[in-house]
């Protein structure tokens, strides 16, 4: 049961500084995301999690254990994690036996051993898979490997470096399922960088959104799909809609954007910010009085829902509206656009960070 | 709970992930360079004794100009035939559909295995060799062709066939192809190669000698066996060193910055095999053509000379002259994989010790065997208990060939992802777990390719053997050359055959693929 | 390479290494009895003589075979360390290199009387064995008129037809005694003259038998065994024939082959005992006819098909100043034929 402590590290790499005052506490046993474009250091975090890169300040602690302080650090082999990295790294001199069983102190006795790899490879369904070398499995079958040989020391965590990236859309889905839910049964404490964001709010407990080596916001998948600090973090979790908008400074807040018509006063204080709108929060409904229109410019059919494409006068860029069911309009249409869901005001001027 | 602390940790992080190199490498790299050194110290410490007028009389006489000239044109000649040949046949066995690869990859290895003054011997006694400077390039063009030939077809094999497709569909022909896409990704691998060559043909007595050409080598000959003036050789010798320091600055500054610490290269396919009549019958005369003249050749003439033989073969003679052989230069190539490898592991850290340790190496290969055998006369009969034993001439050996062993070394090493070791650290292992668990077993077939090549050329080695040997111990090499110093070419023979076929064992093992790595590389 | 296979490559090569140091030792056994020698002279032909003296006193011989040139300039670079306790060399040049170098020990008056004066060093270290008279070989149908004196070779009619060697250490004790009878000055435009007549340069003298054999050169300086050595080893007659010059003229010079005791050999009286057995009526004798080369001791034996020793009327030449071979080299050089 390790919690995974990280505060305001900071690392170098040559000249650059690559993270910055980065904050993150994943609690013990969960399985947290980190999200975030490339480049933004999450690849960086996680080989200074497990020790590959030191750090230039701030603290690293695993439970109770302080792993690193300042550029103080206990070396990778005595931090007891699982890491596995994007290329997998299977020795390819040793067979899948072997690589199981690598970590594996050299105390233990032959049949001990044995019995952890046995243990280890039925975990990921690979069960007589002993004796073969890692050119004879496929992409996937090495994934799992990598992962029994992670595990089979009991790590208190494990890191994840977008693992399943280089496997076909399918396998990856069923892999990803099942990876996440032994570490979650195993209550490992464990830390995924991934690119897929449907990926990570299905099975993480915990997301962290990353941006220029900074993490800027963490929280719940919900939490953080519901309620992003900014559109471009919005942008990390989902497809978002920003709009400008000005809000009436009254006791009753009055908007204003393409969506939101309200006719009449305009006077009084006025500000100017943006509203955030996801694309299942608007409804589209049959020309109606009362209700901003559009024009439909394009459908994007996926079977169970489609996105539809939108000119929204006041707005220039064309607007992405999710509808599931039957599309009941065609492409030229002019409808009627709904706004559902939460108001999400993003000050023009934001204060601070 | 250990904690491990640096000063300046983004130094650390730069972009050397391997990590610093602990004490006991560089205390194991710095006794390599110690005994790299030593052959130099000597030749120092004698030339210092040379009085001036002396000093100047052999720095600036015609002579040496001349002696310089005609090293220098001869290596630039021999290095670039070799460079042409070797490419070529390489590029023929790689991109050729032809029957019988395997075979025709080991034969035209197997040129290496014949001595310098062998093969010399057998075209001399052919009649037909041009006068002594093209008959000098000819053969040693000939003997040192195989490392260039197999630095390139380690390089060809790791060359993605999907790049020429690429480079076929904007345009360019083969030949195009060739020196924009491929040559760029073999240049460093035959480079390598080429400072063998070069190297070699500085060092190189033998064949010289033979054909009277008047390079640095055979001016020390002649100077310690004429004056016994050991200052002024000495003061030649350096200038000898002072040629192959700028052979290999030259080498360095060539190579591009490689891009091998990452083996990133996804080979997705192989290189297209020319298919047609044409290209596979010329491919096929070329290669037939060059085992033709530089293996069937003198193979044929030894033959010849064995089978004119009126006395019987001393078989009791033969067996000893092999086993001595073959257990001597095994030593001594186990002794510089020994010396070799903290070498080779500092070099791929791009450390400052590594870097001159290799330089240091290299630059011994190029003296000639007398002078490490004074050298290490100087130097052992100080010491009664190890002169003239085998450990010292086993030791002799790995100084001489240690530059063979690291450069091959060095490349397997650096071939091991970096990635697999970061991985092995973060499975518990340590530093020296990792080096013996991971790191070695992956860069043994290029370890085992380095000490077989010094295995080989120790089993050549003539001038520093019959010096340093132990009185009563002959090799295959000191054998032939007692017999063809009395001009008993016959009696030789024997042992020559003997000599070339045990040769052809290491060298057969050399030029063969290797399995292993190209695995890790294919997936 | 797994576990047990390395393990297994380790234990064949320990079992090697200690074979190999083992055979190195072998040298140490019978450290009372038993002779270390450096002969430039090769094992073919010196081994009988070797062999023979072991059977008749029982002392062991240790021999190192090498380039006389070669075992000098080691055991100048061994200096008061080498382990050598006797020199045999082929050649004078190389012995009093050595000698230069004080490394050599007086040798026995009764061992020096054997040989005439000209055929021992003044300084008293080292003594003649055999005798290698220069001579011209030559092809009897190409060469009708044979010169008498190494003057006639530097003109016109010679062009392109001579062999040398200079390389060799015994054209060079050859040019050397030129310098030590003419002067430098005069050496000096002699072989200025030879060179302009285009000679035709090898390195062994067995080479320019053979050449003139396969018809590439007329004639060629050489030492006079070589011919019947090169008969020897091609198992044929060959185009080939010796031939002296007039009286002490120095084409006919005889270099010699000696021995010399180093001054730290521990053995010195075993070493004076082998000078002695080599010195000796029957083994001089048996230099004749097994080696082909003259007997310093019984100048009047003749080698197969060659005027005795004394019969040659070599020149005379100080013997031991051969050693400076300096000067010839640098002479040769300037001229450029070395």
């Amino acid at each position: 049961m390790t919690t995974l402590e990280i505060k305001d590290l900071g690392v170098h790499l040559g000249a650059r500084e690559v993270l910055r005052n980065l904050n993150l506490t994943i609690p013990s046993g969960s399985f947290a995301a980190l999200l975030g474009p490339s480049g933004c250091g999450k690849t960086t975090l996680l080989r200074t999690i497990a020790g590959l890169v030191r750090p230039s300040s701030g603290a690293i602690r695993f439970g109770k254990q302080l792993v690193s302080v300042s550029s103080l650090v206990l070396p990778p082999h005595k931090r007891n994690i699982g890491y596995l990295p994007q290329e997998g790294g299977l020795f390819p001199h040793l067979s899948v036996g072997e690589n199981v069983g690598f970590a594996l102190s050299k105390s233990i006795s032959d049949l001990d051993r044995k019995s952890v790899i046995e243990e280890m490879l039925e975990l990921v369904g690979l069960t007589g898979y002993t004796a073969r070398k890692p050119h004879q499995l496929s992409g996937g079958q090495q994934t799992r490997v990598a992962l029994a040989r992670a595990l089979a020391i009991r790590p208190a965590i494990v890191l994840l470096d977008e693992p399943f990236s280089n496997l076909d859309h399918a396998l990856r889905a069923e892999l990803s399922g099942e990876v996440v839910s032994l570490l979650k049964k195993s209550k490992t404490t464990s830390l995924m960088v991934t690119h897929d964001r449907e990926d990570a709010l299905v099975s993480a407990d915990l997301i962290a959104l990353m941006r220029d080596g900074h993490v800027v916001q963490s929280g719940t998948p919900e939490g953080v799909y519901m309620d992003p600090v900014s559109a471009d973090i919005a942008e990390s979790t989902g497809d978002i809609l920003e709009l400008p908008a000005r809000r009436l400074m009254k006791k009753r807040a009055k908007l204003l954007s393409p969506l939101h018509l309200v006719s009449g006063e305009t006077s009084g204080e006025i500000e100017a910010g943006s509203i955030l709108i996801r694309p299942e929060e608007i409804r589209v409904h049959e020309k109606k009085a009362g209700l901003p229109t559009a024009k439909i410019t394009q459908i994007n059919y996926y079977g169970h829902d489609a996105v539809l494409e939108l000119a929204l006068p006041g707005y220039s860029k064309e607007i992405k509206v999710r509808v599931t069911g039957p599309v009941q309009f065609e492409v030229g249409k002019t409808v009627s656009l709904e706004h559902f869901g939460p108001i999400r005001w993003v000050s023009k001027n934001p204060t601070g960070e | 709970m250990t904690i491990i602390g640096q000063k300046n940790a983004s130094q650390a992080n730069g972009a050397k992930h391997r990590g610093a190199p602990s004490l006991a490498l560089i205390a194991a790299g710095l006794f390599t360079l110690a005994a790299a050194a030593l052959p130099v110290a000597y030749l120092i410490r004698r030339a210092l004794q040379i009085d001036s007028e002396l000093l100047r009389t052999v720095l600036f006489r015609a002579k040496t100009l001349e002696i310089f000239i005609t090293t220098i044109s001869l290596v630039l000649a021999v290095v670039a035939f070799a460079t042409l040949i070797g490419i070529s046949i390489a590029w023929a066995l790689s991109n050729v559909d032809l029957p019988g690869l395997a075979l025709l990859r080991a034969l035209v290895i197997l040129p290496v295995a014949i001595p310098s003054y062998v093969f010399t011997y057998s075209w001399l006694s052919l009649g037909f060799l041009p006068n002594g400077f093209l008959a000098a390039v000819v053969v040693l063009t000939l003997t040192t062709t195989p490392y260039v030939t197999l630095a390139a077809l380690a390089a060809f094999r790791r060359i993605d066939g999907a790049q020429l497709d690429v480079a076929q569909t904007l345009g360019l022909n083969q030949l195009e192809s060739f020196f924009r896409v491929t040559f760029p990704q073999i240049r460093n691998a035959v480079g390598a190669g080429s400072l063998i060559v070069a190297l070699y043909v500085l060092s190189d007595f033998g064949a010289v000698s033979l054909l009277g050409v008047d390079t640095f080598t055979r001016a020390i000959q002649n100077t310690y066996q004429g004056s016994f003036d050991r200052s002024s050789a000495a003061l030649l010798a350096l200038i000898l060193v002072a040629i192959s320091s700028l052979v290999i600055y030259f080498e360095i500054s060539f190579r591009q910055r490689s891009t091998l610490l990452k083996s990133s290269v996804r080979i997705t396919r192989r290189l297209p095999a020319l298919r047609t009549l044409k290209s596979r019958a010329w491919a096929l005369s070329a290669i037939l053509l060059y085992i033709f003249v530089a293996l069937l050749t003198p193979l044929l003439v030894l033959l010849q000379r064995f089978f004119s033989r009126i006395t019987p073969i001393d078989l009791t003679e033969l067996l000893i002259a092999s086993l001595s052989t073959i257990s001597v230069s095994l030593l001594g190539a186990l002794i510089a994989m020994v010396l070799a490898i903290p070498v080779a592991l500092l070099a791929v850290r791009e450390t400052w010790i590594g870097r001159w340790s290799e330089r240091a190496v290299l630059l011994v290969h190029a003296l000639p065997g007398i002078v490490m055998g004074l050298a290490l006369v100087s130097f052992g009969s100080e010491f009664p208990l190890i002169y003239q034993t085998t450990g010292l001439l086993a030791f002799a050996y790995s100084i001489l060939f240690l530059a063979r062993s690291v450069g091959s070394i060095r490349t397997s090493f650096a071939k091991v992802p970096i990635n697999l070791t970061e991985i092995a650290s973060t499975l518990g292992q340590t530093k020296s777990r990792i080096f013996y668990r991971v790191t070695l077993p992956l860069a043994a077939p290029g370890v085992l390719t380095g000490t077989l090549l010094v295995f080989l050329s120790a089993m050549k080695e003539l001038p520093a053997t019959l010096m340093l040997r132990p009185t009563g111990f002959e090799t295959l090499a000191t054998e032939i050359w007692n017999n063809t110093a009395i001009f008993r070419f016959s009696e030789a023979a024997p042992y020559a055959l003997l000599l070339v076929a045990i040769a052809a064992i290491p060298t057969f093992l050399i030029s063969r693929p290797d399995r292993d790595s190209e695995r890790g590389e294919l997936q | 390479m797994t576990n047990s296979r390395l393990k297994a490559l380790i234990s064949l090569l320990s079992a090697l290494f200690l074979t190999a140091s083992l055979t190195a030792c072998a040298g140490g056994e019978n450290e009372d009895a038993s002779l270390t020698i450096y002969s430039g002279r090769s094992q073919e032909f010196i081994e009988p003589f070797f062999a023979a003296f072991t059977e008749a006193t029982g002392i062991e011989l240790d021999v190192r075979y090498g380039d006389s040139a070669a075992l000098a300039a080691q055991i100048l670079e061994e200096g008061d360390n080498s382990p050598a306790d006797l020199f045999l060399s082929q050649d004078a040049g190389a012995l009093g290199a050595v000698a230069g170098a004080k490394l050599l020990a007086s040798l026995d008056q009764s061992l020096l009387e054997r040989v005439a004066s000209n055929y021992r060093a003044p300084s008293k270290d080292w003594v003649a064995i055999t005798g290698r008279a220069r001579v011209l070989a030559y092809a009897p149908d190409r060469l009708a008129a044979l010169p008498t004196s190494i003057d006639e070779l530097i003109a016109e009619n010679w062009k392109g037809r001579l062999a040398i060697a200079p390389t060799n250490s015994s054209f060079q004790a050859f040019i050397t005694a030129m310098i030590q009878t003419r002067g430098e000055a005069a050496t000096e435009t002699w072989l200025r003259a030879l060179q302009k007549n285009s000679p035709k340069l090898y390195e062994k003298n067995s080479l320019i038998v053979q050449a003139i054999d396969a018809g590439d050169v007329d004639a060629g300086l050489v030492n006079h065994y070589y011919t019947w050595e090169v008969a020897e080893e091609l198992g044929r007659e060959i185009n080939v024939k010796n031939s002296f010059f007039s009286p002490e003229d120095l084409g006919n010079l005889v270099n010699v082959s000696g021995a010399g005791i180093l001054r730290t050999s521990k053995q010195q009286s075993l070493a004076s005992e082998l000078i002695a057995f080599l010195l000796s009526d029957e083994e001089q004798a048996r230099f004749v006819v097994d080696t082909h080369e003259y007997s310093i001791v019984l100048p009047e034996l003749r080698p197969e098909g060659l005027p005795a020793l004394n019969e040659i009327k070599a020149p005379r030449v100080d013997l031991a100043n051969l050693s400076d071979l300096k000067r010839t080299q640098a002479l040769l050089i300037k001229v450029g034929l070395l």
